[in-house]
């Protein structure tokens, strides 16, 4: 196998590929800014130098040149090189800052050039905490600048779009912003304008960088030249948490970080998954985080007279499901699973009813023709659509939940979180014959609708599973305590800084971002017949079962979906309906 | 060869009236290279057209030196897809101005000799590079070009072979940078100047991806010569190690500054003192820029017995660059002209890589400080500093034009550069 | 804005000519501007618009590279731009002499244009004419060398009365002196 030499340590590489990004697999450090894994390579940062050399291959012996000491003879690149753009060689010696002084010194050299009409104002950046010039200055740059003239002055608080806004006093022209939307997004949206010092970023006159993946470029930019917009100056990242999770607010299921800060999810950015969205997610997704946070709906509420939902307790809302659901034979229940439920939060939905001697389960797809795009927007909007039909839900539409309210003379509507009302031409009236529950995770116009409201975890929450368009099974882990769990006690959950040191007492924790809501299989579990339904304690082992019993999720588990992110399910075209 | 001079009579361009329409350049044994080439195949096929030109040593007058030969070798194999010649007519080096002589006075020998390297090449079409501001010249060349379409020596079926070639000028819009044969690639690609990365080399991606040669326009108009009269007759012309006619574009403090062409490795002194009539106002040389503003200055007594040649120049620490000749008087300020040629270079780079973009404005502030009499002593040491950072660590050689000019200036002429820094005055603890 | 300016049929003509010389129509980018600014006077950014709309590129990509070179005017500028070389062999000539003069008799400072709108100054780099130091060149066109304070009064006297300067063709001394010429 071809080998490298690595500040004298020999690595062995199978694929041909550049030095940094080898260097990167294998958890060796580099300073650089320009170059991305996903993105062509401009080698303009210059950061990322070291010292490269090929052994001497003498053609007559036909074998390497040694020196007296009995080592390989190294011819060494009369310049130092970019690692970034460096095709690895076999037999190639490398020599970072950790064995030679040269490059040490070039590398902080070359940060000072950059810092010097740098206009550092970290204190007020919100870059700050993730700064890749931060860091890499402090691990690597020099000990303080020589340069004592005015710097440059450039536009400041620039909003280019929408959604990012620009400080080009910051920038530090590696032009990663430039070539994701020439070549990921494809909008060609951005340019550097002018020449040399007086360089930057821009759209062209008058043009918005209103680009639907535009917030990636603020995560790529190595300062904070480009910040968002949304969530400028609303927190340090070091006083936040930072949890993975996935995509809700599409089909695609891009993996993602939920932020969060004081139990609120402040931003949501794109977390790396070659098999779904690489480094990149649309900012529709981005900002569709206060869907965890707003209008959430908090302990169960009952319709009592015909205008008005009013909380009621947990123990009221039982009796009062189970006492409804005495009334009735279960063919005049209709159970309308959800996309957008998780499949653990579908599979629970479905047993309970199937147990009350239901057999037919239905669901409404929501997909809008045309809305997607060839990159990471799917005409579905759910994050669950193949799951819930692998689970045996029945795929109908909005003529035939109509026929079926009618021909079943459906006494129960049973409606796992779905804004069916929003999305369709149904109105309350349709629902009006029955009595309606609705298990959900925000007040709207069906939940607004319903004579029993259930609030149930979300997707911030809960840990559960979502398969997304292409097949790919992948999982959420809680980032939001509710009222009735506890980050110190989940040890699945993530502790920031303020979680393991801050106190009841600090002011910036307050118990009034955490919602009264149960994963739906735990309302489930509480509500079932202890004799034949065991009580579940965990989604985990909901997974279990099901991949016990459901074929196409055989072998799927959270650990496996952990160690590889995510798995791809087999699915056939038809889905027959499966017994649970 | 020290008197030879006289009695050259000029190649490149010769005193010979309308020698920039065709039909005075066909008169004067004009495209007779490229006829030779199309009537006799087999002596000069293609790549003995290529070691015929390698042989002759043809140095790029681009300013690298390279072996306009040896680098046509390097295009890969033909594979049916299109491959390039570009002609280099950015001419933007301060100091030099004589490829727009050819343009004006003898077009059609560059224009025969690009069609020859095309053919040794097998290239399907050659772009010419010529700076927004040559925009008259860019006409006067257009119209020798048209007038070599008329006559079939451009287009399809030359001559009734079955060599084809397409000729097209493009025009830049002022950046210096675009004589960089990467950036000028880009900017022919109708983009920002950005120079390339190398790896991969114009020979293997150049334009549109494909095999490119770039070529200075004084490179090529060597090329017919050397195919109507050898190699070895070439190499007769100047020194052994850098042939050929140079024109030396001679400028500053002279008495009759201009092109002049004449052989390589000319005695420097010989050009200043006879052949352009010597300092003006009966002052003293002080220093001279021997081959346009990147190559190091060099002192006047510094040039003794140099010649105007890649050795030569080498040898006193300098290149000979474009052979763009800026003489300049005992009254020079170097100081000011140091900076203002760091001026230059801070207006010029491109932008991308950090040591360039920076470094450029850098030297220009401190050099700004120094000139206007708020510099230290210490100031120079940073030039120096700044200098070793930009040198040898960006994607293009304009970081390296930049720092060499202010680097060998301060190294040649610190006095002056202290005389106008501030006395610094040291706190006694 | 852009319906102040439009290409006709024979500027629409004349593109495509220039894009055929090319294997990709990007690049035409540069010599479809040049065209633009000859009709026009300028590349602002509605000119931009026009331009990236006509050759169907991204806008952005025109404004980056308008930007990048020196010669497109990203706004209209004087009806005579006199762009003077204050570089190298013209600053050791006397061009600085020369743009002072011109600032003063023009009451404009190098990067300004008259209150009439009939005269921009700048100071630019080497032009290519070291030789013939000092020199400035007019509106990206003619150059004028060999300049004296009497030459800078003609020439604005010429301007001013729409006479632009003729091309000069700065002989080879050696031709000079030599035989033919
Ligand atoms: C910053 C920079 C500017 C350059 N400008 C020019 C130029 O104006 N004209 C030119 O012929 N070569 C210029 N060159 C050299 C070209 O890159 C290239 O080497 C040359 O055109 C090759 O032609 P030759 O081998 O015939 O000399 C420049 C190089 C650099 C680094
Ligand atoms: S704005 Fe950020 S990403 Fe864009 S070029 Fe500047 S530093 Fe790079
Ligand atoms: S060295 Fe300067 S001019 Fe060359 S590519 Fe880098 S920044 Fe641009
Ligand atoms: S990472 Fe920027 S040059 Fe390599
Ligand atoms: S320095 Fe002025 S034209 Fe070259």
């Amino acid at each position: 196998m071809p080998e490298i030499f690595i500040d004298n340590i020999r690595y062995e590489y199978e694929t041909p590929g550049k030095v940094l990004q080898f260097m990167l697999d294998n958890g060796l450090d580099l300073p650089f800014f320009c170059y991305h894994p996903s993105l062509s390579i401009p080698a303009n940062c210059r950061q990322c130098m070291v010292k490269a050399g090929m052994p001497i291959f003498n053609r007559d012996k036909g074998t390497y040149e040694i020196d007296e000491e009995g080592n390989r003879k190294i011819r060494y690149f009369p310049k130092l090189m970019t690692a970034c753009s460096l095709d690895l060689a076999d037999g190639m010696v490398i020599h970072t800052h950790h064995s030679d002084e040269l490059v040490k010194q070039a590398q902080a050299d070359n940060l000072e050039f950059i810092l010097i009409n740098h206009p550092l104002d970290c204190p007020i950046c919100d870059q700050a905490g993730e700064c890749p010039l931060q860091i890499l200055t402090y691990k690597y740059g020099p000990e303080g600048s020589r340069f004592e003239h005015k710097k440059v002055h450039k536009p400041k608080a620039v909003q280019l779009g929408p959604r990012v806004i620009l400080d080009a006093e910051r920038c530090i022209n590696c032009t990663r912003c430039v070539r994701f939307t020439d070549e990921i997004s494809k909008t060609h949206q951005l340019t550097i304008v002018s020449r040399g010092d007086k360089n930057y970023p821009m759209t062209a006159d008058g043009e918005e960088f209103d680009d639907p993946y535009s917030l990636n470029t603020v995560d790529i930019c190595p300062v904070g030249a480009l910040t968002s917009a949304d969530f400028r100056f609303k927190a340090r990242v070091w006083e936040m948490n930072q949890t993975p999770g996935i995509d809700m607010s599409n089909g695609k299921g891009c993996n993602t970080w939920l932020w969060t800060r004081d139990n609120l999810i402040l931003r949501i950015t794109p977390r790396f998954n070659e098999s779904v969205n690489d480094h990149w997610m649309p900012d529709e997704a981005r900002l569709s985080y206060s869907r965890f946070n707003e209008n959430r709906i908090s302990r169960p509420q009952i319709r009592l007279d015909r205008d008005e939902q009013v909380p009621t307790s947990w123990n009221n809302a039982e009796l009062t499901f189970r006492e409804e659901l005495d009334k009735v034979s279960p063919s005049q229940i209709l159970v309308l699973g959800s996309p957008h439920a998780s499949v653990e939060d579908n599979y629970s939905f479905r047993k309970f009813f199937e147990e009350k001697g239901v057999n037919e389960f239905f669901y409404l797809p929501h997909i809008i023709p045309g809305s997607g795009d060839d990159l990471l927007l799917s005409d579905d909007q759910a994050p669950n659509t193949n799951g819930v039909n692998a689970l045996g839900f029945r795929e109908t539409d909005e003529a035939g939940l109509k026929k079926l309210i009618k021909s079943k003379k459906t006494s129960i509507i049973a409606i796992l979180d779905d804004d069916i009302l929003e999305r369709t031409g149904l109105t309350a009236k349709e629902f009006s014959g029955s009595f309606t529950v609705v298990l959900g995770t925000n007040h709207n116009e069906t939940s607004l609708s319903a004579n029993l409201v259930i609030p149930i975890t979300c997707a911030a929450e809960h840990a559960a599973s979502y398969v997304n368009v292409d097949g790919r099974i992948q999982r959420t882990i809680p980032a939001k305590e509710t009222l009735y769990t506890n980050r110190r006690l989940n040890l699945e959950m993530s502790m920031s800084r303020l979680d393991h040191y801050g106190t009841k007492f600090d002011n910036w924790v307050t118990d009034a971002n955490r919602v009264d809501c149960i994963p739906a299989w735990e309302f489930f579990t509480r509500l079932g017949d202890e004799q034949t339904t065991p009580a579940y304690h965990s989604s985990r082992e909901i997974m279990e079962e099901i991949a016990g019993r459901i074929s196409r999720f055989k072998e799927v588990s959270y650990d496996r979906m952990d160690d590889e992110n995510g798995i791809q399910l087999e699915l056939k075209q038809n889905t027959e309906v499966n017994t649970v | 060869m020290s008197n030879d001079w006289k009695s050259y009579q000029p190649l490149l361009i010769p005193a010979i009236r309308d020698l920039h329409e065709i039909s005075v350049y066909e008169k004067n044994d004009g495209y007779q290279a490229l006829k030779s080439i199309l009537s006799d195949r087999k002596k000069w096929s293609p790549e003995n057209v290529i070691e015929e030109v390698k042989d002759a040593n043809i140095r790029g007058r681009g300013g690298a030196g390279f072996n306009a030969g040896l680098k046509w070798s390097f295009m890969p194999e033909p594979d049916g897809k299109p491959r390039y010649l570009a002609c280099n007519g950015d001419e933007s080096e301060p100091g030099t101005f004589k490829d727009r002589k050819i343009f004006e006075y003898n077009p059609h020998l560059f224009i025969e000799g690009a069609i020859i390297a095309a053919y040794a090449m097998q290239v399907d079409a050659i772009y010419v590079y010529i700076r927004g501001e040559y925009r008259p010249w860019v006409h006067k060349l257009q119209q020798a070009i048209d007038q070599a379409y008329e006559k079939n020596y451009l287009g399809k079926n030359i001559q009734g072979s079955d060599f084809s070639v397409e000729m097209y000028t493009h025009m830049g819009a002022g950046a210096y940078i675009c004589g960089e044969e990467s950036s000028l690639m880009e900017s022919l690609e109708g983009k920002r100047g950005y120079p390339r990365v190398k790896p991969p080399f114009p020979a293997q991606r150049g334009l549109w991806g494909r095999p490119t040669t770039i070529n200075n326009i004084e490179t090529l108009a060597n090329v017919p010569m050397v195919i109507k009269n050898g190699a070895s007759w070439f190499k007769t012309i100047g020194p052994d190690t850098h042939p050929g006619p140079v024109l030396y574009g001679i400028s500053g403090h002279v008495n009759r500054p201009g092109v002049y062409e004449y052989p390589a490795g000319m005695n420097i002194m010989t050009l200043i003192n006879e052949v352009t009539g010597g300092i003006r106002n009966g002052k003293k040389l002080k220093a001279l820029i021997p081959g346009g503003s990147s190559t190091p200055p060099l002192r006047a007594d510094m040039l003794d017995g140099v010649t105007m040649d890649a050795d030569s120049l080498r040898e006193v620490g300098s290149m000979m660059g474009t052979a763009g000749m800026v003489v300049l008087d005992e009254d020079t300020d170097m100081v000011d002209l140091i900076w203002r040629i760091s001026v230059f270079y801070h207006h010029e780079s491109c932008g991308q890589c950090t040591p360039c973009r920076e470094g450029t404005g850098w030297l220009e502030k401190t050099l700004h400080k120094i000139n206007s009499g708020d510099g230290e002593i210490r100031d120079l040491d940073l030039l120096l500093a700044i200098c070793n950072r930009m040198e040898g660590r960006t994607i293009c050689a304009l970081a390296d034009a930049a720092a060499w000019p202010v680097r060998y200036s301060i190294d040649r002429f610190r006095d002056e550069f202290e005389k106008k820094c501030k006395k610094t005055v040291y706190a006694v603890a | 804005m852009s319906d102040t300016y439009t290409f006709d049929t024979k500027d629409l003509k004349e593109i495509e000519n220039i894009i055929a010389k090319y294997p990709e129509k990007q690049a035409a980018v540069l010599p479809v501007l040049w065209y633009a600014q000859d009709k026009f006077g300028h590349t602002d950014s509605s000119v931009q618009k026009l331009v990236a709309e006509t050759m169907d590129i991204p806008e952005a990509h025109i404004h980056g590279v308008v930007t990048f070179y020196t010669q497109f005017y990203e706004k209209p500028m004087g009806k005579h731009v006199l762009d003077v070389c204050t570089c190298l062999s013209c600053q050791v000539c006397g061009g600085y002499d020369m743009l002072h003069y011109m600032e003063e008799k023009l009451g404009i400072k190098a990067g300004e244009t008259t209150p009439d709108g009939q005269f921009s100054i700048q100071s630019v780099e080497c032009l290519g004419a070291c030789g013939y130091a000092p020199m400035l060149q007019v509106t990206n066109d003619k150059y004028v060398n060999h300049l004296t304070r009497e030459k800078v009064d003609k020439l604005i006297e010429d301007l001013k009365a729409g006479k632009k300067p003729e091309f000069e063709s700065m002989k080879m001394p050696q031709h000079v002196n030599g035989s033919d010429k």
